[in-house]
């Protein structure tokens, strides 16, 4: 087990740990500037140094990406039922749907402060508005791929809408669900940061002002911490699909 | 979306930071914004061939989100144009850029506020509270914050469009005196300006930069191109007329009257007693002393840097005259 659990752990940390090194090597021998690429020790530095500003940052991002995605989630999947449940429904919203995927968020962003106003709000929503769609897609794709035997079986057996959404629909459509999600959380940190360039707070703000103060290190650092927050995520929704799928979907068998 | 644009242009920047200052031949010129009245002296040069005679072929880029700084230091482009305290923020990190020619001898930022609130000043302003958008990490919010008690104030990014302020009468934001209450104005508001600078945080501002060492090895091509702008200004502040017509082909976002008051509004910050006894774009020893003091004190630099490398006498104060 533990074995196992090295072989999954070892290559990934393996290649980080040689890109670094490769990296602060290179950038050390070329003598890049550290005003336009600083080297990985100096980020870690400004990490380590700046942490009682990137921490509370930190939280702060992590929170609105957390409610943006888990509104994603459950608005997603909702539209995604709504959309399923006819053709001609699919027809008319659909295309609307996309608008989520295609909305440049960044032109958008701004009008995000005048609707919501500054703070938390306009920030979970801009993380909401790039995580939607790719939720609606995988759940409506998987509502739609439900094998016809056992729609038949179903029918046969009198099921009601609701027994069918709920017993056969919705678990079979789950793996799809948990990829979108696993789309939609990396977008979420996205649209949180894009969100806190206009609405305020978080590792945004931290970004913002590091560029304009010309420290490169520091914006590397929040950065890297954006990445974190979205492998964390990446993370959870592996977990989450592990344990959710693993008696008996193929994705997951043999874990 | 300044900053946003900046963090892909910046990466564009280390990808590019292999190719020189004079491509085919033409001498790069990176502006930070669009073309507006803060750069006319530049375009009236353009105009009337100022660069051209004085074997310069001056070639604009560059715009809103530039990392100017970064182009300039790494020779992607020979000269570019940034603020004061940047040149002080950048030679702190170590980058060896200098500046050779300050547009405003006055700062032209400024907080804009509804003039219905009867205030009549910053401290006034900060006492009354209310909210206050600027970009995260402007050194005059620091002086800001720590000149005054900024407690009542809740502070929230900037997003260049005017749109909350026409929205909210309590909304405070920053501004160039040229660009936004203009704007506001034109648009309805009854808008009131405090400039930094009164309050004693006085940069130079649309500052032109070279690198270190393009002004070592081409001392005379670093003053051609100063003599040619301070030309173009001189030109521009008696005439603005026919390159802001130009800057309007270019930046079609701005109309021709809006032209017409930004030039009018900067004249005085441009043209101040020191620029006419000592020349336009002319700089002192004292300013970049204080302003390196200061930002020492707000903690943006380590060191408190040497002033006297942070910008050249291109010649405007030659001719024997000792520098001011």
């Amino acid at each position: 087990m533990i074995r196992r659990r090295l072989d999954l752990v070892a290559p990934p940390l393996a290649t980080f740990a040689a890109t670094t090194l490769l990296a602060e090597l290179a950038i050390r021998a070329m003598r890049v500037s550290p005003l336009l690429l600083p080297a990985p020790s100096a980020v870690a530095r400004a990490a380590w140094t700046q942490s009682a500003l990137l921490l509370p940052a930190f939280a702060s991002t992590t929170r609105c990406t957390l409610v943006g995605l888990a509104a994603s989630a459950l608005l997603g999947i909702l539209a995604a039922i709504g959309l399923a449940s006819s053709r001609l429904v699919e027809r008319a919203f659909y295309p609307y749907a996309i608008f989520f995927q295609i909305v440049p968020i960044v032109a958008v962003a701004p009008l995000l402060v005048i609707w919501f106003g500054y703070g938390p709000r306009a920030v979970v929503a801009a993380a909401f508005i790039v995580s939607v769609f790719p939720v609606i897609a995988n759940t409506l794709a998987g509502l739609r791929s439900v094998d016809p035997a056992l729609r038949d079986l179903f029918r046969l057996y009198g099921a009601g809408p609701w027994a069918r959404l709920v017993k056969l629909e919705l678990p079979w459509a789950l793996p799809f669900v948990l990829t979108g999600l696993r789309v939609a959380a990396g977008l979420a940190v996205i649209g949180a940061i894009v969100g806190e360039f206009v609405g305020g707070g978080g590792l945004g703000v931290v970004v913002l002002g590091a560029m304009r103060e010309q420290r490169t290190d520091l914006v590397f650092a929040a950065v890297g911490y954006a990445s974190l927050l979205g492998l964390s995520l990446f993370a959870l929704v592996n977990l989450a699909s592990r344990l959710a799928l693993r008696r008996w979907h193929a994705s997951e068998e043999g874990g | 979306m300044r900053r946003v644009a900046a963090l892909g242009a910046l990466l564009a920047a280390v990808s590019l930071c292999a190719c020189g200052g004079s491509r085919d031949g033409k001498l790069a010129l990176a502006l930070n914004w669009k073309p507006e009245p803060e750069f006319g002296g530049l375009y009236e040069a353009l105009r009337t061939g100022a660069f051209a005679s004085r074997g310069l072929p001056v070639e604009v880029t560059g715009g809103p989100g530039a990392p100017v700084v970064q182009m300039v230091e790494s020779g992607q482009v020979a000269f570019g144009v940034a603020a004061a305290d940047e040149v002080v923020l950048a030679r702190d990190r170590g980058t060896d850029v200098v500046a050779v020619f300050a547009t405003y001898q006055t700062n032209p930022q400024g907080i804009m506020v509804h003039a219905a609130r009867k205030l009549s000043s910053l401290a006034d302003l900060f006492a009354a509270g209310g909210t206050l958008a600027v970009e995260p990490g402007l050194p005059y919010v620091k002086w800001l914050e720590k000149r005054f008690d900024l407690s009542r104030m809740k502070i929230v990014p900037y997003g260049y469009s005017i749109a909350p302020f026409l929205l909210d009468p309590m909304l405070a934001q920053q501004v160039f005196i040229t660009a936004e209450p203009i704007q506001a104005r034109r648009q309805g508001a009854d808008p009131q300006v405090f400039l930094i600078a009164d309050s004693g945080f006085d940069p130079y501002a649309a500052v032109y930069i070279t690198s270190g060492k393009q002004l070592r090895e081409e001392p005379a091509r670093v003053a051609a191109f100063a003599a040619a702008l301070r030309d173009g200004w001189r030109g521009y502040l008696d005439d603005p007329a026919p390159a802001n017509a130009k800057m309007g082909e270019l930046n079609r976002e701005m109309d021709a009257e809006t032209f017409r008051l930004a030039a009018a509004a900067q004249q005085p910050l441009v043209e101040t007693d020191f620029a006419k006894q000592h020349g336009l774009g002319a700089m002192s020893l004292d300013r970049w002393s204080e302003l390196g003091r200061q930002l020492r004190e707000l903690g943006l630099v380590d060191h408190e840097p040497d002033a006297a490398s942070c910008f050249a006498d291109t010649g405007a104060l030659a001719g024997g005259a000792s520098r001011p």
